[in-house]
């Protein structure tokens, strides 16, 4: 059900690419572009391509662990911006309190894409892979003039940018590269405060660059302790396989 | 002004249809929630011998400065306050609760809370838009269940942006966005009817049960408060939030991949009252169908379920078990969400098994002097029935209906059965008019501070470890995972009493000294921490860890840190305790105005007539030796509660004739013009 309205950039529009070419960097403008779970760092392209190297990292979340909770996001403003606000949270979890499971909420992560529309859409170079971060994509708030180019040009819904209006930028998940109210060091090889604050350890972190698919970066974080508390413990889709808690698993020890 | 808090208080006379801001700077020395609801009260409600349904009741929704930041377990909840109408004789200031995330919303959209007052003449909704207040027409909303009336606001105000979507709270690039649809608390048909246990509900499943409040903002013609915001709320010391959040989950957390211990057999999540472990609200039933945990803003536990099909979604406790008796759990879900949807109080209307007891007994039926009418008592095990009883009572059908709306109590007063039925027990409501939550023979810091107080007290700090631990683990055949002198001794010194016969359960213990020091510790830390401070019942005061090596738990430590933390202010516990004492005093200056007499202070008769039968477990101290009691052939003895009652008022600083609060104990609380008023209106306790 998430990212099923993926839009295919304006460019490979326009020279009527299919994905499939557009991700083999034939042509028009590639960017660095990722098959299975290969890492690449760079490959040989027609001069005027621009090859932007893939994040070191990236979160996964496991859609069916999640609790609704918002620890994530409240975690995740205060550590970048020493105050609490949801709204300026890099990750967003959207839910309907009314739904039926799995489909009452989603968690919305920034995928770090390998081939970053948001980049690529912003002008001034503010929003940029950041070597230094270890390639994550990040918005140097010092050069965002706040067209809001790159908030648009997420192929996603919701878009993984926001705007912050109190502060007047673009900002996006650097993977808690700049997070100054937190006594933990972030960024790639650092911590993440989303995925060490979350009471249902429903995120994880990755070097390795998760498969392009339909539906996000979902994994299934769920072990038997899961299921021994007769919470489901299929993969997304599968919950016609869920079955009580039958069989004795012996318990931690006390 | 302490961090935290947002600085403004939104008042709205519905009356007038005004609004005006009140400075939360004014009332920060009662703390938040019940504290600020309290005092806002005492200002505004000149004659405080009205009643709930009059138009000058004020009610109010109320956050604290940590609502909203992510505390561990003290983010999302909101604390109501006002005249109540469930309770009996007399509805007493009273107090509801509820979980969710509403109280955040409620601060990033610019307020610490809000207030109501007066009566519109036609149904009205407050909207609430980034600290823009708009009092819409809700004659459209009239007449919709509590889900319905929440997804039409949620058209009204974002339109048809999708749940998952990013909404624009202006027109113009710095509006904010948020992709969170309105946090809304609204009422139902049965508020809508006055149904004098009617609730108010917020999202799916969290209610503000108690006190009838849905009936008195249904007689204000008050159908919802909705609000949505993307502001901001300062936190003093993000980094240190930040380190307790992380110490807190790894201490006393339940580890989901790798727990420290778990319950020994699946399908038993009451289980987690010990281990802390998600979705274990429901108690005695395991969700059939997948489900995930689901927890309120900000919860480092995550208690409740969202299951397939969403029946139960949020829902915890004895509103999953409203209704099981066909043993088919779809059913039994059903009911609970059609309990939810009319917005009814199930600790009222379970009393189902109550009035099935009259019919087994030949007394009500068909036809018969209590006339069930078309209720169909002898299919109780039918969907059927139960759909038909809470419908009849959320909208008033026939006589049995109306009368049971008027709350199952007032209903057996009306037929003329109160008193009998209370003396045997067949009518197991201890006091003020309450079904029996915990036994009030027993665990009387449960009954003795719903008695002193003004409802059912419904916290469980003391509860989960005295009373829960020692019958989880025999449940599943373990021994208790600590010794009762152990836990005692937890127990004096997490909460700062110091001496664990303080919870000696026992036949003496029960009227003790250091017994009444415990009750009066109690009304303290929860009217500070739990309704003003707004740390959520079900995971604060943590006074035991099981799971932690020692076995000692976050309190009081935590609570303090966390205060600090947000704030940015140095609150000492015992500090916190006196303005807990402080608030608990308010209130009972409150109840005196409005009639409270030392007589009026007794249970029901089967409190003191009927022997405990079943095994119950406490802790109890007997020949100098603690162990978990199983308290059989117990009753309440009315001249040693008598003596409680002397030496409780003495140590609350209450007259001891007439249990009414003194010059000296309320000036020493800073209270002096409370005690003018007392005074002013011959009720000053002497």
């Amino acid at each position: 059900m998430a990212d099923n309205d993926i839009k295919t950039g304006e460019e490979a529009q326009a020279n009527e690419y299919s994905r499939r070419q557009f991700f083999a960097g034939v042509g028009g403008v590639g960017l660095g572009a990722m098959l299975g779970g290969l890492v690449v760092k760079g490959f040989f392209l027609p001069e005027q391509v621009m090859a932007l190297p893939a994040s070191e990292g990236y979160l996964l979340v496991d859609t069916k662990k999640c609790a609704g909770c918002d620890t994530c996001m409240l975690s995740c403003s205060m550590v970048h911006h020493g105050r609490v606000n949801p709204s300026l949270s890099r990750i967003q979890i959207t839910k309907n309190p009314f739904g039926s499971f799995p489909h009452d909420m989603e968690q919305v992560q920034c995928r770090q894409c390998p081939a970053p529309a948001c980049v690529e859409a912003c002008p001034t170079g503010a929003n940029h892979v950041s070597k230094e971060n270890g390639n994550v994509r990040m918005v140097d708030e010092s050069k965002c003039i706040g067209c809001e180019r790159c908030v648009y040009a997420c192929p996603f819904t919701p878009s993984r940018m926001q705007w912050n209006h109190e502060d007047k930028h673009a900002q996006k998940c650097d993977l808690c590269a700049d997070t100054p109210y937190w006594n933990k060091k972030g960024g790639v090889g650092g911590h993440q405060a989303c995925v060490e604050s979350c009471p249902m350890r429903a995120i994880t972190y990755t070097t390795e660059t998760p498969i392009q698919q339909e539906y996000g970066y979902r994994i299934n974080l769920r072990n038997h302790h899961w299921g021994w508390l007769s919470l489901d413990t299929t993969d997304f889709g599968r919950e016609s396989d869920f079955t009580l808690p039958v069989a004795p698993v012996p318990p931690a020890a006390s | 002004m302490a961090k935290g808090y947002v600085g403004k208080i939104l008042y709205v006379n519905l009356t007038d249809k005004t609004t005006e801001e009140i400075a939360t700077a004014d009332y920060q020395q009662f703390g938040g929630g019940h504290g600020i609801g309290a005092a806002i009260f005492w200002d505004r409600v000149k004659d405080k011998t009205i009643d709930g349904f009059h138009p000058d009741n004020l009610v109010s929704f109320m956050t604290s400065p940590i609502s909203g930041t992510g505390a561990p377990s003290a983010s999302g909840r909101t604390e109501i306050t006002g005249f109540g109408v469930q309770q009996y004789p007399i509805g007493w200031f009273t107090r509801s609760n509820f979980g969710g995330r509403w109280s955040a919303m409620i601060k990033y959209a610019g307020f610490d809370g809000v207030v109501v007052q007066g009566k519109s003449e036609t149904p009205v909704w407050i909207n609430i838009v980034n600290g823009k207040v708009t009092i819409e027409d809700a004659t459209d909303l009239w007449g919709l269940d509590t889900h319905e009336t929440q997804e039409e606001i949620w058209k009204t105000v974002t339109g048809n942006v999708d749940v998952r979507d990013w909404w624009d709270a202006g027109t113009i690039r710095d509006g904010g966005r948020t992709t969170a649809k309105p946090a809304v608390v609204c009422i139902g048909p049965a508020g809508e009817n006055l149904v004098r246990s009617a609730i108010v509900l917020h999202d799916a499943g969290n209610g503000g049960g108690q006190g009838g409040f849905g009936a008195v903002l249904g007689s204000k013609n008050l159908k919802a408060i909705s609000c949505i915001g993307t502001g901001s709320v300062e936190v003093a010391d993000p980094a240190d939030l930040m380190d307790i959040r992380m110490e807190m989950k790894e201490k006393f957390g339940f580890n989901v991949d790798d727990p420290k211990f778990e319950a020994p057999v699946p399908g038993v999540p009451m289980y987690g009252m010990t281990t802390n472990a998600p979705g274990y609200a429901s108690l005695l039933w395991a969700p059939q169908v997948p489900a995930r945990a689901q927890g309120c803003h900000g919860c480092f536990k995550n208690c409740r379920y969202n299951l397939e099909g969403g029946n139960g979604n949020g829902d915890i406790c004895v509103e999953g078990l409203y209704w099981m008796a066909n043993g088919v759990q779809a059913d039994q879900l059903k009911a609970t969400d059609l309990l939810d949807r009319l917005g009814l109080n199930v600790y009222d209307v379970m009393g189902h098994s109550n009035i099935l007891a009259l019919v087994k007994m030949g007394i009500a039926g068909p036809g018969m002097a209590i006339d069930t009418e078309d209720i169909p008592f002898d299919k109780y095990d039918t969907y059927e029935f139960i759909e038909k009883y809470t419908e009849a009572i959320a909208y008033r059908k026939g006589t049995f209906g109306d009368t049971l709306a008027e709350g199952l109590t007032r209903a057996w007063v009306k037929w003329g059965r109160y008193e009998e039925d209370t003396t045997t027990g067949v009518l197991n409501r201890p006091q003020w008019g309450f079904m029996e939550h915990y036994d009030p023979r027993l665990e009387v810091e449960w009954s003795y501070g719903s008695l002193f107080g003004d409802r059912d007290i419904n916290e469980h700090g003391v509860n989960w470890h005295a009373h829960w631990m020692p019958l989880v683990t025999a449940a599943v055949g373990q021994a208790p995972l600590m010794s009762a002198e152990e836990l005692v001794t937890h127990f004096a010194e997490a909460t700062g009493v110091g001496d664990p016969d303080g919870w000696d359960y026992s036949a003496e213990g029960i009227y003790a000294d250091p017994k009444l020091k415990a009750v009066a510790w109690h009304r303290h830390y929860g009217r500070f921490w739990i309704q003003s401070m707004l740390f959520c019942d079900w995971a604060w005061p943590q006074l035991v860890a099981y799971n932690n090596e020692g076995g000692v738990g976050a309190t009081p430590d935590y609570e303090v840190r966390i205060y600090k933390a947000v704030t940015g202010e140095d609150l000492s516990y015992e500090d916190s305790l006196e303005i807990g004492r402080k608030i608990w005093n308010l209130g009972r200056a409150i109840w005196t105005l409005q009639g409270r007499t030392r007589e009026m202070e007794v249970f029901t008769n089967y409190v003191y007539d009927v022997a405990t039968s079943a095994p119950y477990f406490l802790p109890v101290k007997e020949n100098g030796e603690w162990s978990y009691g199983i308290c059989l052939d117990r009753k309440l003895d009315r001249e040693k509660f008598e003596s409680v009652k002397d030496r409780f008022y003495a140590l609350e600083g209450w007259a001891v004739d007439t249990g009414w609060p003194t010059r000296a104990g309320l000036s020493e609380l800073g209270l002096d013009y409370v005690a003018d008023e007392l005074d002013k209106n011959g009720k000053l306790g002497a």
